[in-house]
């Protein structure tokens, strides 16, 4: 009894001793990996400057102005295609009267209709739900008004 | 236990087996003996319960301790944060004009080459620049330490050190890189090998940029380097048309006093400095100072009218030129008639503007041009900065002359910041050239908010009628006034030789910017009809920087709204 005690005790001392040793090593491992990975930020932040003063002369604008009359002829705006407003737009609904509180309504149809059938059934469907709904909205108005 | 032996030894007796009997005949002695190592034993185990109970208490202590308290090996490391002898220069929007780069110098240790011919050849051909011939003789030398070359370009330093010649070392440097190159040079100016600013802000403010404390902490100008290169394009363009010997111009946010683009030509390259004349290094808007001509006029009507010396209604005589002493003050753009006060203004008569200042007087012009700040040079943020110069007996001729602007000599940041404060209700705000993230300074009052109106009136008018009609961006409702003036030369005035400008701001119901544009020597072309003056030279190059930068200095177009100019349009008759 007295023995397997000893005995015990003793491989739990160098059992633990070991793991000890181990957690020893690895924390050391850890400790190293995570000075690289500080000297890697460092000699990447020293990059970002480099390649911020790079950027900073490939995007200066006689460049950008040699590169848009050589690639894609544009010219300066005229006065007249400046709006101040997307309300000056012509023919152009009046977002302060719309009803509908789903924005989706209101963007072109290619990016909110699924490529597939489903979706354009949906489409339908909602499309054809809204008539109602507005047609019925501008009805009220108009009553309003009268 | 020894203790206890040896007094066994001392007091006890040995028995018959030649050992010691503790019961019999040495009793007494082993009582006392047993008694004291009792004791002894006890202080023992005091000893080791207080041990156990201290560390008891630490187990607890531990237990209930705060975690931060003992710090895992990793958290002891530390980024090593980028440091740089120089701190960085931004423009508003926070793109980069100056920053520090890490370069490398290269140097050979001699005695460690082995075959330096071979080298010498695979050097020049990374180095164009360098002989092969001096490249060898220096690598041959045997010497432990020469110079190849300083500050090579990454893709240099990549290059050689794929060479793998142990022989072949760097030493770390800092360069000033300025990636805009020749944009915004005279503003920021340059810095020397050691990185010591010489011009320009760089100079200005070099302490701060070169402090240890403020570490990386870019200084933000007010410029906006996309306004600053539609200046520079446009005035490069109009000097190489007109064939001029120099430009300048500036773009001032009238409310803050910002200067948002400033462009003196020619210019240089910070980035190289070798070799720059000093013509070259010249600030023009700063330290360059002119006789501005008729843009002063705005200051002498401003004057005027506060003071309630003239109002719209009233008129001059300027049928004939006038004569002051020896000379004669005649009209370029004569009219020959009686001239309404906007009429004098719209078209410019010299001879009408005389006749103001007469009646203003010369005291209170001076007064006046001292509040605006044109008798003292100019609080910008620049060592380049020149004073004006004007007479120190301000008798009646100069009363006249600099009522046209002759005789004073100002510098066009002067100007610009004069005009601003015309136009913004009266309000003096020295130009800087640190952002200053405000919309809105409340200045020194010079002239009344309602002045200041009337002043926006004739400016927007000696566009739409008058002589700086070139300078009508469409959609902009661009003010200003053309101003064109013969340089001084040997006591005299040289006719050839012009100072030709345009003062413009825009828009003109709620002025946000003053452009201002300045040829030096401008020649008549084809297509100005020969003319050489403010109006055919400078004024296009304002419009066109209005309609380039407008957009981006978030001014909309709009239709005018004619009955803001109607109280003077209706004082000015076209026809002769």
């Amino acid at each position: 009894m007295h023995k397997s005690i000893t005995i015990l005790a003793f491989a739990v001392a160098i059992l633990s001793g070991f793991v000890v040793l181990q957690l020893k090593l690895s924390v050391q491992a850890q400790s190293e990996t995570v000075e690289t990975l500080a000297r890697q930020i460092h000699r990447d932040r020293e990059a970002i400057r480099v390649l911020e003063a790079e950027w900073a002369h490939l995007t200066t604008p006689s460049m950008l102005q040699d590169r848009s009359i050589r690639f894609m002829a544009l010219m300066p705006p005229k006065a007249e295609q400046i709006v101040e407003s997307p309300i000056e737009i012509p023919y152009r609904a009046d977002q302060s009267k719309v009803v509908d509180p789903d924005a989706g309504v209101l963007l072109p149809p290619a990016k909110r209709l699924g490529a597939n059938k489903e979706g354009r059934r949906r489409e339908k469907l909602k499309r054809r739900e809204l008539r109602v709904r507005f047609g019925s909205g501008a009805q009220e108005k108009t009553g309003e008004a009268l | 236990m020894n203790m206890l032996q040896t007094n066994a030894v001392a007091r006890g007796a040995l028995n018959g087996h030649g050992e010691y009997d503790l019961r019999t005949d040495g009793a007494p002695i082993c009582q006392e003996a047993i008694g004291r190592a009792k004791q002894r034993l006890i202080v023992g185990v005091f000893m080791f319960l207080a041990a156990f109970v201290f560390m008891g208490a630490r187990t607890v202590e531990l237990g209930f301790s705060e975690r931060a308290a003992v710090r895992p090996v990793a958290h002891q490391i530390i980024v090593p944060s980028v440091e740089f002898a120089r701190a960085d220069i931004i423009d508003r929007n926070g793109e980069i004009l100056a920053t520090n780069l890490e370069s490398y110098s290269f140097y050979a240790d001699a005695t460690m080459v082995d075959d330096p011919n071979g080298r010498a050849k695979e050097l020049a051909a990374i180095f164009p620049e360098l002989s092969e011939g001096a490249i060898a003789s220096k690598l041959s030398s045997g010497k432990k330490y020469i110079w190849i070359k300083r500050k090579l370009t990454p893709r240099q330093h990549w290059a050689v050190n794929a060479l793998g010649e142990p022989g072949f070392k760097f030493e770390r440097e800092e360069e000033r890189v300025y990636p805009h190159g020749r944009l915004a040079a005279h503003v920021l100016g340059y810095v020397d090998v050691d990185g010591n600013g010489l011009a320009g802000v760089e100079h200005r403010f070099d302490d701060r940029l070169a402090s240890r404390q403020g570490l990386n902490d870019p200084l933000q100008l007010s410029l906006d380097i996309r306004v600053q290169y539609a200046l520079a394009d446009e005035l490069e363009t109009a000097m190489r048309a007109h064939q001029a010997k120099g430009a300048a111009g500036l773009v001032l946010d009238t409310n803050t006093g910002e200067v948002v683009a400033m462009v003196s030509l020619p210019d240089y390259d910070p980035n190289s400095m070798r070799g720059i004349s000093d013509e070259a290094q010249f600030n023009r808007v700063t330290k360059g100072v002119y006789e501005l001509g008729s843009t002063f006029k705005t200051f002498t009507f401003a004057a005027a009218m506060d003071n309630g010396v003239i109002d719209f209604g009233d008129s001059y005589d300027a049928t004939k030129p006038l004569r002051v002493s020896r000379f004669w003050i005649r009209d370029d753009h004569p009219k020959a008639r009686v001239m309404t006060v906007p009429e004098i203004f719209a078209f410019s008569s010299n001879i009408g503007t005389a006749q103001i200042a007469l009646d203003l007087g010369s005291d209170e012009q001076r007064r006046f041009l001292g509040d605006l700040g044109m008798l003292e040079p100019a609080n910008l943020e620049l060592t380049e900065v020149g004073a004006p110069i004007y007479p120190s007996n301000w008798g009646k001729v100069s009363t006249m002359t600099i009522s046209y602007g002759h005789g004073i000599a100002v510098s066009p940041v002067q100007l610009a910041s004069g005009i601003a404060a015309m136009v913004n209700g009266g309000r003096r705000i020295p130009a800087t050239l640190i952002a200053k993230n405000e919309d809105w300074i409340e200045g020194q009052s010079v002239i009344s908010p309602s002045t200041s109106r009337k002043i926006r009136q004739l400016l927007r008018l000696a566009v739409t009628k008058g002589t700086g009609g070139n300078a009508d961006a469409e959609g902009y409702r661009v003010g200003g006034k053309t101003g064109t003036a013969e340089k001084a030369e040997g006591g005299g005035y040289n006719r050839r030789a012009l100072i030709s400008s345009f003062i413009g701001t825009f828009p003109m119901d709620d002025p946000r910017y003053v452009v201002f544009a300045l040829l030096d020597e401008p020649k008549g072309t084809k297509d100005t009809h020969g003319f050489a003056s403010g109006g055919w030279t400078a004024a296009p190059v304002v419009r066109n920087v209005i309609a380039r930068t407008a957009p981006l200095l978030g001014v909309t177009p709009a239709s005018e709204n004619q009955s803001h100019y109607q109280q003077a349009a209706l004082l000015i008759t076209d026809e002769d």
